[in-house]
Formats: C-alpha cells, structure tokens, sequence
C-alpha cells in the first residue's frame, strides 16, 4: 500500500499554544480515512498542513509532494471542500464552469454537466440564490469532474438536511470512489460516516490517539455486556472504560480474551462513536 | 443509530448482516437461482457502505457456496444454492438459536398450542 500522505512529527504553535505536537500519521492510496477528533483537537490545522494552506515543522508529504512549498502542483491532484461555503455568493454556477475549466487542467465539463442534469441547479443560477444543500452538490459536482487523486472534506454535510447527506454520500461512493482515489473526511457526524471508513485516524490535543483500519479496531476492541453479579469478574480482565444500561453494566476492552469474556455475557464490537467517548472523552 | 444508517444494528459487524441480508434474500427467493447478484458498487452506493465492507459479506457467500463468478459478469446465484443454504442454516437454528429460545418457552411456560397457532394473515 503507497501512502497518499505520510506525515511525521508535525508540529504547529499558534501563540505559544500547540494545535500540532508531534503529530504522525500516514494515509495509504484507495483508502477512505475518518479524522476524528474532538474540537480544538488539530483537525482543521493538519488539513490545512496537508493542502499546504500553512507551513509546519516535521515531515510532510502529500503524493510525493512538500505541499507547502509544491502548493501548486498538489492543487492538480487534490480537491477540497469545506464546511465553510466557499464558492463566491454572487457568481453563477456557469461562471465557476468557466472558471475552473480555464484554471484546471483536468476538469471535464461535460461530466460536470452531466452530474449537475441529475439536479434542479440551473448554470443560470447565482450560489447566493441556492440553499446550503444545493452549493455543496454543485462544490461536488465541479470536484468530480475534476477526478483528482485525494479528496478532502471537512464537515461536508454540515447543515445538510437528511436527503441532501444520503445524496452526498451516494455521489461520493457512486460516482467519485473508485477504489484507487483517496478520500480523507473530518466530521462529528462519527456514526454516518462510520460504514464508508477503511480507516480512522483518531486525534487529540494535537497529537494522534489511535490510527487503525476498521477491521483492526474490530479485532482489538470489545463491548461486553454483563449483569450485577458477574461485574467483578468481568473487572479483572481490565476494561478501558465502563457505562451503566439499565441495571446491566457495559465494559470496554482492548485486546481481551474474547472466550473468556463469552463466559460472562453479551459481546460485541463497540462503534466508533462508543470508542471516540472512551479513548478521548 | 443516525437516520442515514438505519438498516444496522450494534451486535454484529456490518459485512456479517449484509450477508445474512443477502442470504435471507436467496432464502425468500427475491434473487432468483441463476440470477446475477447485485454489484459490489450498486450495493454500496444504495447502503452507504466501504465497498471493502460489501465485497467481504460477497466473499463469505461464495465460501458458502451460494454464488458462482462468471468471468466480466459478475456473481450468481448457484444453482441448488437455496436449498444448500436451508441445510446450513437449519443446522445453525438448532445449534445457536434453538436452545435459547427453548429455555425461554419453557420458563414463559407457553403451552404448544399456542406456539403452534397458524399465523394470522395480514
């Protein structure tokens, strides 16, 4: 597996105040990666390092690239979307065609169109005109007729209502993800976006808490549900974390004896969500 | 559970439910014997699931020899695959189902009858 990004000890300071400290990770190609952390954590500063928007100390690379100082020939390759609206409020969805058909080598724009006929956004419309919904789906439909190596999202579906999010992450599956291009996606939303995920890098405090394919998070970690009288028991094998269910006791364990924690009770993998609030909360 | 990720529960990886979703659809006769399985891609993009994840629950039915590849076309249903999967999964009802759910009746104290009652029709 190449690695799409491979970053090593980044460190950021703004103030005197760490938003990167020692921050490793790397992020192999065809994957589709979850950076999950609580706020303030370093996500937006790390994507920003990762898009050469900002310099950091340590090792950085992005398909081969010093992003920060190769800024512009990663834009050819990666594409970003934010939860922040970026697109300008007063030019038409046929100026931005334009636009970047005349900036991007490698947008198509009949694929754009093509993309843009499966909704109601007309090249006459003006972005301040469109609901939030309909400026990602355009954002999206300019982004996959661009068919770049690394996607970056950050809080994509924020504000979307329920059918805008579904369709989103159709597009994203449907007609961007081919397995070879990479997708890298920070969100709260830690439960929808949980079945998309190869991967999850889990971050805090600037630093990398848990990195790990999903598969390997299923291997390592259970939930064990048991009653009063088998909690002493089931202590001894050392849970990381523990929760009240209505008169039950649910343990969480990292690479326990899972035969012998079926002679207590109730197994099974705990969500990402459940290991987000133990391993950071 | 979000909205968006309704379909799952939380006792089992997602790739095991998808196959038995796709096991209980041969069972019922929804696909067909002889008819193609929805692809990795379709069903992925209709779920909003890692094709990584589909292509494993796929796998396992193959392992069970419910589903046959035919080259550029994609899977299949195998011919005598329903009646296999009955066998396979009759065997794990009585082995990992059937217990529990006996002790139950007999501690509800249900008599047979009335578990035996036909079911109403809707």
């Amino acid at each position: 597996m190449s690695a799409v990004i491979e970053a090593r000890a980044l460190k950021k300071q703004y103030k005197g105040k760490f938003a990167l400290n020692d921050c490793s990770f790397s992020i192999g190609k065809g994957r589709i990666v979850g950076l999950i952390g609580p706020n303030g954590a370093g996500k937006t500063t790390a994507i920003k390092a990762i898009l050469g928007l900002t310099a950091v100390e340590g090792e950085l690379r992005v398909l081969g690239l010093d992003p920060f100082k190769q800024r512009e020939k990663l834009m050819e390759e990666v594409c970003f979307i934010a939860d922040v609206a970026i697109l300008p409020r007063w030019a038409t969805a046929k100026d931005l065609i334009d636009y970047v058909e005349g900036t991007h080598a490698k947008f198509s724009r009949e694929r754009c169109l093509d993309y843009l006929s499966d909704t109601d956004i007309k090249l006459s419309s003006r972005v301040g005109q469109l609901s939030k919904g309909m400026v990602v789906q355009l954002h999206l439909a300019m982004i996959m007729a661009i068919g770049a190596k690394l996607l970056v999202l950050d809080e994509p579906t924020l504000g979307l209502d329920i059918l805008y999010r579904k369709r989103f992450y159709e597009q994203l599956l449907g007609d961007y993800y081919d397995g070879e291009r990479t997708i890298l996606i920070t969100t709260h939303q830690v439960e929808e976006v949980e079945p998309l995920l190869n991967d999850v890098i889990f971050i805090n405090r600037g630093k990398v808490a848990l990195s790990e394919t999903l598969d390997a998070l299923a291997e390592r970690y259970c939930n064990l549900t048991v009653d009063a009288s088998r909690l002493e028991q089931a202590r001894e094998f050392k849970p990381i974390s523990e929760k009240r269910l209505l008169g039950k006791n649910q343990l969480l364990f990292d690479r326990a004896d899972r035969d012998a924690l079926k002679q207590l009770g109730d197994v099974a993998p705990p969500s990402l969500s459940e290991l987000f609030v133990a391993l950071l909360g | 559970m979000s909205a968006l990720q309704q379909h799952w529960n939380e006792d089992q990886p997602i790739y095991r439910q998808l196959r038995d979703r796709l096991m209980e659809m041969i069972l019922d006769r929804v696909i067909e014997e002889g008819d193609a399985m929805p692809s990795i891609r379709q069903i992925s993009v209709e779920l909003k699931i890692n094709p990584i994840t589909v292509t494993r629950a796929v796998q396992e039915l193959e392992e069970c020899g419910a589903l046959e590849k035919r080259r550029g076309l994609g899977n299949f249903v195998k011919p005598g695959a329903r009646d296999e999967l009955l066998q396979q999964e009759r065997k794990k009802f009585l082995k990992e189902d059937w217990p529990a759910l006996r002790t139950k009746i007999e501690r509800l104290q249900i008599p047979l009858e009335t578990l035996l009652t036909p079911k109403p029709i809707r």
